[in-house]
């Protein structure tokens, strides 16, 4: 539109790729000729983070142990005072006799969503009582609860906050982004040593994970509230306040329930990783399962964390799902009928609780079992002799060899390829290049700088590991994401027949997606991969069926009006068309991928995710906190890179016209 | 009212009940230094880059119970314009006396006040809150101002059966079409008897026939309530079915104010002019404007009279069936001028 001075021409793609490709063969040859024994990251310059942070963890836990008034005053009463609030709500869960719990699952889920969806809350619940985790199964129920409770009440003034300021929206926002990007993995470590070891730090971990969707879609909803309904209010002399709650507040519910829903399944995802740092419940038990590799029971644990994180999201997304024109579902004492029905309710229960009281009903009793790990065990050893490793006409095959064999001929070469034989010169300035091709100098400096952190951190080879294997996941997650969704987009009936698959891949926290795939594959790298791809992609699948769905009919039926054949129409104009959101699901797989890829450092995977987990166990802070900040930086990189092609796909068009 | 004067009011009376002087608004980061550079004489659109001035020194009065029409197009500055009347757009400089207040003087408290007792709004995109129920929306003016329940739900279920939508009141606004959203918009405004209604573009949103349906509901509460209107359109029949008297805005400024007689004969401009070629002549213009003075041998002794302040719309059945000239009476039943067929349909034509 403006007028573009004739004196710099902008270079054409044609340049552009020359040029790309000269710089190519040069980093190239100058990768082959580097001295082998100037490959690595000089190990000598070091930051020498190590001891700093070893020396602190060892003061922290001197005057933690001495009552320093840093302690004494502040992160000991707060973590007594979480502690004391935790137990509470535990104790009021174990306490109460099943019955009540099972009727008042049913009651919500009916309230909720009906008879089908009360019928799914009580039958989930008998369901995890079946598999003979009830206990620790209630101990995640109040981890969760209370961990979600916090990130709510926090979350939502702050979202308000972040609606009504742009100055508030503005400084939150940084520290969010890095909240979210930040892998779990990152923040248990400084919270384990202020907090000490038990539950308390898996509450704050938790808050700290699942507070952001809470902040963002409360100032999401808010702001997103129809301009004119908010400009009707100051128009017939509305306060500020009073457009808040009469007018802000009732219409952004439906939003700000979504953000309760996500809040809620991430504080589920996270108090079960939790277990890592001694919290309890469904968490500890899979974590110990594993590590015993009694395959039967971690399968017994993890089924019953699955449940219950369905029965959550169901619960917590059909009272998002209510219709704004009801804004009372949240408080049913509002309208008359909701006030007598909610009264009969909690009558009944309070009857059905002294009832089974008087009987000296506790816990579901475990006579009750379901023989799952009875039938899983023989199972997992049928796998073993007959998938996992078995001979044809000499030759071993199956999932064991195939893991082996991806692991010998696929990963170890990318892995020593980037830590070893690339010299590490040359892979930063290519990633500079590529950043600054992108997006000109910021992308490629930030790049740069935080890649040679890296080396600094002395985490140079771990971190290459970690980021073969993320790069080989991506490669596999796309394949299969953008042809799947693909096919979703123009079959509506193969997408009908996904949805329900990529829900439950959605729903089940990362860790436990761990627990099948090890059935198969054994600890290792392999493993982790394959459960990164599983949890990495349904965003893909999601947001490339979307994107060609939003590709403006008309420009479709032109298409088909030139004669056009579906296969032509979709590969000129759907696909590209829905390329911005096709890179917008790459950038998010990336970031679940390197999610996945550190937590598998739990179950044998290697890298920054497997240093951390050292660190942590034998409390080693200093390594911990390298190899935490390290995950950062390459979080940070991969983010803004990814973001960035998806942003300037975006953009490209418009300049054009 | 055409020839009204524009001097100052002497007496309170008199006082327009709007009264615009000199109004900009000017959007962007820096407003009044891109003022001050306009007022200095530098005026190059290169010169305001990131800002866009949407009300450009506008001056118009509105007397008490007279319904004033701003019509213009999209991105013509209107619907800035009547924001500024409510300071839901915060005019940049300029004078402001609503309902014998200054504006542009009230402190926030103040202007809430103003909000809540003399000045409503009926929006285009009707602005009801879908969580609330017709009587709650209706309601809701009162409801901020703090009057009782009771009270305000009496009042609003008055305001319901007024614009003819007794037995909604228990619906949402989305269970309703968009001409009766549009009454409960109507309802909602008027539920706390302003002096000033503003309307920003009501019926836009409407089918035509709904459209004309609201029109007439508006002109049969006008009719009775006599509420001091300002009403934004960029539809010139609804300018003229509506309209005392009209402003023509483009870019930001006024073109031309005059009641839509005045802008049918006498258009400012070729714009002007352009909306002007298509209006219904017969409808707009009087009889007192197309007749000339009575020719002093003229004998008008017989034959039908026409009546100075009919439309030449009724006029047209005597038209056609006289020849030659035709008298017209005043108020008064005295001679004051006359015309024939051939006057009538020069005037029709246009010419």
């Amino acid at each position: 539109m403006a007028a573009v001075s004739p004196s710099l021409p902008r270079p054409t793609t044609l340049q552009r790729g020359v040029w790309l490709g000269l710089i190519g063969l040069g980093l190239l040859t100058a990768a082959v000729l580097w001295p082998a024994e100037a490959r690595a990251f000089p190990a000598s310059w070091n930051l020498g983070l190590r001891a700093p942070i070893d020396a602190a963890q060892d003061w922290i836990i001197v005057n933690r142990a001495q009552d320093h008034p840093l302690f004494f005053y502040f992160f000991e009463p707060l973590s007594a005072a979480l502690d004391t609030g935790l137990r509470l709500v535990e104790g009021a869960l174990l306490t109460t006799p099943w019955p009540v719990l099972v009727a008042a699952a049913a009651a919500l889920g009916v309230r909720a969503g009906g008879w089908r969806l009360g019928g799914v809350a009580a039958l989930g619940l008998l369901g995890i009582g079946a598999l003979g985790v009830w206990e620790p199964a209630l101990q995640t129920l109040a981890l969760m609860l209370v961990a979600a409770a916090l990130s709510i009440t926090l979350g939502l003034p702050l979202g308000i906050l972040a609606a009504l300021s742009d100055r508030v929206d503005r400084a939150l926002r940084p520290v969010l982004d890095a909240m979210q990007t930040l892998p779990t993995f990152v923040y248990l470590v400084p919270v384990l040593l202020l907090f000490g070891v038990a539950r308390v730090p898996a509450v704050v971990a938790t808050l700290i994970y699942a507070l952001p969707p809470m902040v963002r879609l409360t100032s999401l909803g808010l702001r997103t509230v129809s301009p004119a309904a908010v400009e009707a209010g100051r128009a017939f002399g509305a306060t500020r306040g009073q457009v808040l709650w009469k007018i802000q507040l009732p219409l952004a519910l439906p939003t700000l329930m979504t953000g309760v829903n996500q809040t809620i399944m991430m504080a589920m995802g996270m108090v079960v990783i939790a277990a890592l740092v001694g919290a309890g419940g469904l968490g500890r038990e899979v974590l110990l399962a594993l590590q015993r590799l009694r395959v039967g029971q971690a399968f017994e644990a993890g089924l019953a964390i699955v449940i219950l994180a369905v029965v959550l999201d169901r619960l917590s997304d059909a009272f998002s799902r209510q219709s704004p024109g009801a804004a009372t579902t949240l408080a049913p004492a509002l309208c008359r009928d909701g006030r007598l029905q909610f009264a009969a309710v909690v009558l009944g229960l309070a009857a059905l609780w002294a009832g089974a009281g008087a009987a000296g009903i506790g816990g579901i009793p475990t006579t009750w079992r379901l023989p799952v790990r009875e039938v899983v065990d023989p199972a997992v050893r049928w796998l073993r002799d007959n998938v996992f490793a078995f001979e044809v006409a000499g030759l071993t095959l199956g999932t064991g060899p195939f893991s082996d064999f991806s692991t010998i001929w696929l990963l170890n070469p990318v892995r020593d390829f980037l830590s070893i034989w690339l010299p590490w010169p040359v892979l930063i300035t290519a990633v500079a290049v590529f950043g600054y091709a992108l997006d000109g100098w910021r992308l490629a400096a930030a790049s740069a700088v935080s890649l040679l952190l890296v080396g600094l951190l002395g985490m140079w080879a771990p971190a290459m590991d970690t980021l073969g294997q993320v790069l080989a996941t991506l490669v596999l997650t796309t394949g299969f994401a953008i042809p799947l969704g693909v096919l979703a987009s123009q079959f509506d009936r193969f997408r009908d027949a996904l949805r329900p698959l990529l829900d439950f891949l959605q729903t089940v926290p990362s860790f436990v997606l761990l627990v099948p795939v090890i059935m198969l594959f054994n600890v290792g790298r392999i493993p982790g991969i394959i459960a990164a791809v599983l949890y990495a992609m349904p965003p893909g699948i999601r947001l490339t069926d979307l994107g060609i769905r939003a590709v403006a009919p008309e420009a479709t039926e032109a298409a088909r009006a030139f004669g056009a054949t579906r296969v032509q129409s979709l590969a000129k104009v759907q696909l590209p068309m829905a390329l911005p959101a096709i890179l917008a699901g790459i950038n998010q797989m990336v970031m679940m991928v390197l999610a996945m890829v550190i937590i598998a450092g739990l179950v044998g995977g290697a890298g920054l995710g497997l240093e951390v987990v050292t660190g942590v166990s034998r409390t080693q802070a200093g390594r911990a906190v390298e190899a935490g900040l390290a995950i950062v930086l390459l979080a940070m990189t991969l983010d803004r890179v990814t973001q960035r092609l998806a942003k300037g796909e975006d953009r490209g068009p418009k300049s054009a016209g | 009212m055409a020839d009204r004067q524009t001097a100052n009011p002497s007496g309170p009376d008199t006082k327009p009940a709007i009264l615009c002087r000199h109004l900009w608004k000017i959007f962007g980061p820096h407003p009044t230094q891109i003022l001050q550079a306009i007022t200095a004489g530098d005026d190059l659109p290169s010169a305001h880059a990131g800002h866009v001035v949407a009300v450009r020194d506008v001056s118009f009065e509105v007397t008490r119970g007279e319904t004033f029409v701003v019509m213009g197009l999209s991105g013509s500055g209107k619907s800035t314009l009547i924001r500024c009347l409510l300071r839901l757009a915060e005019p940049t400089s300029g004078e402001l006396f609503v309902a014998g207040r200054d504006l542009l003087a009230l402190s926030e408290t103040e202007l809430r006040d103003v909000r809540r007792r003399k000045i409503s709004m009926v929006f285009q995109s009707f602005g009801l809150l879908p969580h609330r129920r017709v009587l709650e929306n209706v309601a809701f003016g009162l409801e901020v101002r703090g009057e009782p329940l009771r009270e305000r739900e009496a009042r609003a279920r008055a305001m319901i059966e007024l614009v003819g939508l007794g037995g909604w009141e228990r619906h949402y606004p989305r269970q309703l079409s968009g001409g009766m959203q549009q009454r409960v918009g109507l309802a909602r405004a008027l539920a706390g008897d302003p002096e000033i209604m503003l309307y920003d573009e009501p019926f836009s949103a409407l089918d035509p026939l709904i459209r004309r349906e609201m029109q007439d509901e508006l002109l049969r509460l006008q009719a009775t309530l006599h509420k001091t209107s300002v009403f934004i359109t960029h539809d010139f029949a609804e300018a003229l079915r509506l309209g005392d008297r009209i402003a023509i805005m483009r870019d930001g400024r006024v073109v031309q104010t005059g009641s839509p007689e005045d802008l049918t004969l006498a258009p400012a401009d070729d714009y002007v002019a352009a909306f002007v070629r298509d209006a219904p002549r017969a409808k707009v213009l009087s009889v007192r404007r197309i007749m000339r003075p009575l020719p002093a041998d003229a004998h008008l002794a017989e034959g039908p009279r026409l009546r100075a302040r009919d439309r030449v719309e009724t006029a047209l059945p005597i038209v056609a069936a006289t020849d030659g000239l035709i008298g017209v009476c005043d108020e008064d039943g005295a001679l004051c001028g006359c015309l024939d067929r051939g006057d009538v349909m020069r005037t029709l034509a246009g010419a």
